[in-house]
């Protein structure tokens, strides 16, 4: 069971990092205050995580071959990179992160399985570029019922806040349906008398920790970094990241809650004029993309060199 | 459930205060129209009476949905776009106020000949707050046709200049002595003066809406 704490570890630093996406535009926007919105954050995923997180953790767990000390070295390592990016303040990906440290751990030993990597590459592309033009999508349907309605402004106001409120927790539920996998799946079959559906409960209570304990600061980037975000945009922004997400997690890829969200933003930014786009925020976090999975995958090909080496020999 | 009282008392509030400046601005109106028909001092002040505590009253209500909107939750960005456009509205009656004041205070007497210009003029500011008092109320009722009534305050204030404008050529070239064609200049630009704040609320207007475009 000690084993176990690397990947709550990493179950914290997502929910510390991936929260943001979900609560970030409302938080940042101060439509909801933090409070409110951490703990509807950490209740939903822990529900998604428990009724749907068991496909992406079948999915994760088939990458490579695993022993117990290399599972703790990837989520150590794949926690670390996270934790690094979360205290940078930029929004990554935890899924990048995980699957970096597994590649690492698969080349150190030379079994890696490229096919399903490359289904997960695939889908890390797929991510933004599909939340892009599932924004296009939803600010088109949002756009007329909120032109076409005569509403007074706080009207419009109270209705935004309640529909922010609701695609929250769907994006949370969301988030530990999909990203519970990157937190424990990787332990999928490695313990007796733990079954999968326990993996994702404690996946999901450590993603829940990690959102009330820590995610604020990577919130306040994602909602004001990347462009300034109205209601309206932020609820566009996080409905079409949830549902992009929520498709990968049935699909059982787990995909980056991140990817989505800067993909919908972006999206946003498109339709309003790409001037109102913060470019220099927005080459920061694919630095930040491109840098996790390398980080964590020399971390843990590092870590098997010098953990478990000498053992296996 | 959340702010719908909040909300429904700040609307009404909004409503109410909107009333105030309208009734501030029929006292303003009526002031002028007696003031030039009877000359009569002791009436003129009674009249403006009546503007100033228009004006106290509208004031108050200003004060009161500030401080209520400190007091409870609205969206802050809303929050800070109503108190921007009260502020802004403020300046209306003010502006009307110290128009007729300023006749109370020194004594201004309005020659004959100038009279049906400046009661058009006043006439024309009534008529610009009032557009602008319909673009306030549609915020609060169906706010993606606020801008509608903007229109109008633009081009109720284009008229007001040029009456402005042309009194003011007008003054200056009668026969009246020099101090009372300062005095009436300086009239004639402060009755202008509530177009212009009409507009600047109407400018807000826009903005809020603009925000909120889709």
């Amino acid at each position: 069971m000690l084993s176990l704490s690397g990947g709550l570890f990493l179950g914290w630093a997502l929910g510390s990092n991936d929260a943001a996406n979900v609560f970030g535009t409302a938080v940042a926007s101060r439509i909801i205050s933090f409070r409110t919105a951490s703990i509807l954050c950490g209740l939903a995923v822990v529900t998604g995580a428990v009724l749907q997180g068991q496909e992406g953790i079948h999915t994760l767990s088939g990458l490579t071959e695993q022993t117990i000390r290399t599972l703790v070295i990837t989520s150590l390592c794949a926690a670390l990179t996270v934790t690094l990016m979360t205290i940078l303040s930029l929004p990554i990906s935890t899924s990048q992160a995980i699957v970096g440290a597994i590649t690492g751990i698969g080349l150190a030993t030379g079994y890696v399985n490229f096919s399903g990597l490359e289904k997960v590459v695939i889908c890390w592309i797929a991510t933004p570029v599909g939340a892009m033009f599932i924004s296009f999508i939803v600010y088109k349907i949002l756009g007329i019922i909120f032109t076409k309605i005569p509403m007074s402004m706080l009207t419009r106001d109270k209705i935004l806040w309640s529909m922010l409120l609701v695609v929250g927790v769907y994006g949370s539920y969301a988030l530990g349906a999909n990203n519970v996998a990157n937190a424990t799946g990787i332990f999928s079959g490695q313990f007796k008398g733990i079954t999968d559906t326990d993996l994702a409960l404690f996946g999901g209570l450590a993603i829940a920790v990690g959102v009330i304990t820590y995610s604020r600061r990577v919130m306040m980037t994602v909602g004001g970094g990347i462009m300034r975000l109205d209601a309206f945009a932020a609820l566009v922004a996080v409905t079409s990241m949830a549902i992009t997400v929520h498709i990968f997690a049935v699909v059982g890829v787990p995909v980056s809650t991140s990817q989505g969200i800067v993909g919908a933003i972006i999206g946003v930014g498109i339709i309003r004029g790409v001037h109102t786009i913060q470019y220099r925020m927005l080459r920061n976090i694919g630095v930040g993309w491109f840098l996790t999975p390398t980080i964590s995958l020399i971390l843990s090909a590092a870590g098997y060199a010098i953990f478990c080496r000498p053992i296996a020999g | 459930m959340f702010f719908e009282n909040k909300q429904k008392k700040v609307e009404s509030q909004i409503t109410q205060y909107c009333d105030s400046v309208i009734n501030c601005l029929d006292e303003f109106r009526n002031t002028f129209t007696e003031y030039c028909k009877s000359s009569d001092r002791a009436q003129l002040a009674s009249d403006y009476t009546r503007v100033h505590k228009a004006e106290s009253i509208a004031d108050d209500i200003r004060r009161e949905i500030e401080v209520m909107m400190y007091t409870k939750a609205l969206f802050p960005e809303s929050r800070g776009d109503i108190l921007g456009l009260l502020e802004t509205m403020d300046k209306v009656p003010n502006e009307a106020e110290s128009a007729v004041r300023m006749i109370l205070n020194q004594h201004i007497e309005i020659p004959e000949q100038f009279r049906p210009d400046i009661l058009q003029l006043v006439d024309i500011c009534h008529r610009c707050v009032s557009a602008m008092i319909e673009s306030v109320n549609k915020l609060f009722s169906e706010f993606t046709n606020a801008t509608v009534a903007i229109g109008k305050i633009d081009e109720l204030e284009s008229e007001a200049d040029f009456i402005e404008e042309n009194l003011i050529e007008n003054i200056f070239a009668s026969n009246i002595e020099g101090w009372r064609k300062l005095l009436l200049r300086d009239l004639v630009k402060r009755i202008a003066g509530v177009s212009d704040r009409a507009e600047n609320v109407g400018d807000r207007v826009r903005i809020i809406v603009a925000k909120r475009r889709i």
